[in-house]
């Protein structure tokens, strides 16, 4: 009788939860969310966490895809889908230099009246940190007009190979040579300045063959590296930085139109720190000189260890990790970028924004708008958000990298926090493109041995001066 | 019998059964060809951008006087000059010697006529990147085997000079073997009693090459120079993926910078203008080739 009883339990048991397990929530219907992204581990991360944790709300299904394009392609696909109307994307993930573009041809949703009108969002902005805010969200740059939120925030941090810099036979060559200590430990490289580079560099290059570390070297070595790419922004981004360090600056969209590009962008300040730059870049690995050692240069550079050191990205951090893809998975220390030393004995560390928002598009129905939220508001949530981390994402949020335990989450952690109150962005403003080009073009010029420092400078100022002029942003 | 009356007979009447069957492809061609083009057209008299809500207002020649008096746009058409001129040159040089080889029977004449042709059959794109690895200062083959010599790396891309050799190269490789098939089609065409005749007359070799095979191939060559010439003033893919247009603007040809104006900085109605500035030197080059081959023929009657 027992046993009867037990065995019909059992199968009742089971039927309920065959009947209640399949039964799906009645939605009204499905609303489905197309976004934009570059194809890299940040965004394809996202989606799958997405498709895995995200909890439905609310009448509507929501869903989210994804539209991956390949870095090198992005903007040109995006400015295509946007200007030919095709109103493909209700969200886009978009660089933060692209908001004024976008924005003043009428494609990216001003979110003031939703932030101010919704506590939850109201939270998200108060939450963020200010540097960050400022450069995804605000148009123009550091106003109060709102259009983006953080996908996956970003800044520079140095990688290096713990088993050259912490080899204690190499550090005595060093100490010998130089009369200091080879960088080991993060602390170590807090009084890194640049002009340390230069002895690093003269003594980690070496020929295939040499000895490094106590092994004879399969292939010849470099020290570090940064970046020196005519593509896209790879250049101007760590030129800028040297800008700031050193007291210059880049011409000032936040004062229009009073600011000048002309005296500024090619002051003596900035021409020095662009020769400094220039300097270094002569110590380090030869590809420079292609317009190639741009982020994925140094990156595979390092991945093959071919170069001791490189100042690269987090969001690139990932692969260097990967036993997979890294030779040197198991042998990387992180610390912050170096810096320039000051009068006062202070090291600057100002650096270029990196990382880039997600916006809303102009053509979004309330259903849309309404499941954009939810999903920006799962992306930002704290567990989320720590989940991003731990699978090499960032986040800016305060209530999230100040919280107990971030910086174990990932090695980089440390160094990417203790940066974030040191970034700037660059311009907002529509001609940015031209701008960038035109700069990268010179750049370029500067660093291949064609012009000197000053002549790149004062063709770059001449060409802005000339561009934002014409565009009234410059009386 | 019945016949048709009205606007169905007078539709269907045999005269206008032509203009009917190739309406659908007369009006396909001016949807997608001829439209865009006058769009296009109008847009470059106008200032717009296609980024930005504000309307196009009517500038009559402002955008072609921009573009002319623009100095990197004189520096690029420089560039573009001086790859169209090496490369087609090179083109001519060595396609005509290798269809002087291929004219010829020898053993495994097709198989390797074949691969021979396969360069011109890949897409800009896959002879971009190929060549990119080949010169790539790390790994690359040209790097590597002056590395026996030197025992440096060799950054061929790291200069203007050589940059633009890399491109012309590379653009050569491609299109020689188009330029070998229209002097092999040449070559084939010359009768061979001719050749028979000036063995016979003890001719030099360079008299018949002179009097007898140049001759027949010479109206293909300049086909060859004319097609090559306008489609190398295009070039744009190869240089896109080899050098990006670098180091600096050293390799940037007109065709890149008429992309990076209308869809980088979105100079909608100045990259037009400069589009049609463009056309407006092929169609001078065109006419002036056919004005020769046109001199040379009634020269030749």
């Amino acid at each position: 009788m027992i046993k009867s009883l037990k065995n019909f339990l059992l199968v009742a048991l089971a039927t309920l939860m065959l009947v209640f397990g399949t039964t799906k929530i009645a939605f009204s219907k499905t609303v489905e969310i197309v976004m934009a992204a570059p194809d890299w581990p940040p965004t394809r991360f996202m989606q799958e966490y997405f498709n895995t944790n995200f909890q439905q709300s609310g009448d509507n299904e929501i869903k989210l895809t994804l539209d991956f394009i390949p870095w090198g392609d992005f903007y040109t696909n995006v400015a295509a889908s946007l200007t030919s109307g095709e109103q493909k994307y209700s969200m886009l993930v978009s660089d933060s230099q692209w908001l004024g573009a976008f924005i003043e041809g009428g494609y990216f949703q001003k979110l003031n009246k939703y932030i101010d009108a919704d506590p939850e969002l109201g939270a998200i902005f108060d939450d963020m940190h200010q540097g960050y805010k400022e450069g995804y969200t605000t148009y123009p740059y550091k106003s109060t007009n709102y259009y983006g939120f953080p996908q996956f925030p970003d800044n520079y941090v140095n990688f290096y190979r713990t088993d050259i810099f912490c080899n204690p036979d190499e550090n005595a060559a060093f100490r010998a040579k130089y009369g200091k200590k080879l960088p080991c430990t993060y602390a170590d490289w807090e009084i890194i300045v640049w002009d340390d580079i230069f002895d690093i560099n003269a003594f980690l290059t070496r020929k295939k063959g040499d000895m490094m570390a106590g092994k004879p070297l399969d292939d010849d070595i470099y020290g570090m590296a940064y970046q020196a790419g005519k593509g896209y922004d790879f250049s101007s981004m760590q030129i800028n930085g040297f800008f700031w360090q050193y007291g210059g600056d880049i011409w000032d969209e936040s004062n229009q139109p009073n600011a000048q590009a002309e005296g500024v962008v090619n002051s003596d300040v900035n021409v020095k720190a662009f020769e400094k730059y220039l300097d270094l870049l002569g110590t380090m690995h030869p590809s420079h000189k292609t317009g190639n050692m741009d982020i994925f240069g140094i990156q595979a550079l390092y991945l093959e260890g071919k170069i001791a050191s490189m100042v690269n990205w987090v969001g690139l951090g990932a692969p260097v990790v990967d036993p997979k893809l890294s030779k040197v998975h198991d042998v990387t220390g992180y610390a912050r970028q170096p810096g320039t030393m000051q009068d006062d004995g202070t090291i600057s560390r100002w650096a270029n924004l990196g990382g880039q928002p997600f916006v809303l598009t102009t053509w979004m129905t309330d259903d849309e708008i309404d499941a954009a939220f939810k999903i920006i508001k799962w992306w930002l949530d704290f567990d989320t958000q720590i989940a991003a981390v731990k699978a090499g994402g960032q986040s800016c949020m305060k209530s999230i990298i100040y919280s107990d335990g971030y910086n174990a989450l990932a090695p980089w952690n440390a160094a990417y926090v203790a940066s974030m109150d040191w970034q700037k962005d660059v311009w907002h403003i529509p001609e940015f493109f031209e701008l960038l080009t035109q700069q990268q073009e010179e750049f370029d010029k500067a660093i291949t041995g064609q012009k000197s420092a000053k002549d790149a400078l004062d063709s770059i100022a001449a060409f802005q001066q000339e561009i934002l002029e014409e565009a009234g942003r410059i009386q | 019998m019945n016949r048709n009356t009205g606007f169905i007979g007078w539709f269907l009447d045999p005269k206008r059964r032509g203009p009917l069957l190739i309406a659908p492809a007369i009006i396909l061609l001016l949807l997608v060809n001829i439209v865009p083009l006058m769009w296009s057209l109008g847009l470059s008299f106008f200032k717009f951008r296609a980024n930005q809500m504000k309307p196009p207002s009517f500038s009559w020649f402002y955008n072609y006087e921009k573009m002319l008096t623009k100095e990197n746009i004189w520096e690029s058409l420089q560039t573009t000059g001086i790859v169209v001129a090496s490369s087609v040159f090179i083109q001519m040089i060595l396609g005509f010697a290798l269809a002087m080889l291929f004219a010829k029977k020898f053993p495994l004449r097709r198989i390797i006529l074949m691969l021979v042709l396969t360069p011109m059959m890949l897409s800009y794109v896959a002879v971009g990147i190929f060549f990119k690895l080949f010169y790539e200062p790390e790994f690359g083959l040209l790097s590597q085997f002056i590395q026996i010599f030197t025992g440096e790396m060799y950054v061929l891309l790291a200069t203007p000079a050589g940059a633009l050799l890399g491109v012309i190269v590379a653009d050569a490789w491609q299109w020689t073997p188009f330029v070998m098939l229209l002097s092999l089609a040449g070559l084939v065409s010359v009768p061979k009693y001719l050749y028979e005749a000036a063995e016979i007359d003890r001719i030099s070799w360079w008299r018949q090459f002179t009097t007898i095979t140049f001759p027949y191939v010479r109206s293909l060559l300049l086909l060859a120079v004319l097609f090559r010439t306008i489609e190398t003033f295009k070039i744009f893919d190869l240089v896109y993926i080899l050098t990006n247009g670098g180091p600096g603007t050293a390799t940037e040809t007109i065709a890149v910078l008429v992309y990076r104006m209308a869809f980088q900085y979105f100079r909608t109605s100045n990259s037009t203008a400069l589009g049609y500035i463009l056309i407006f030197i092929v169609i001078v080059l065109t006419s002036l080739y056919l004005y020769v081959i046109k001199k040379r023929e009634s020269a030749d009657i």
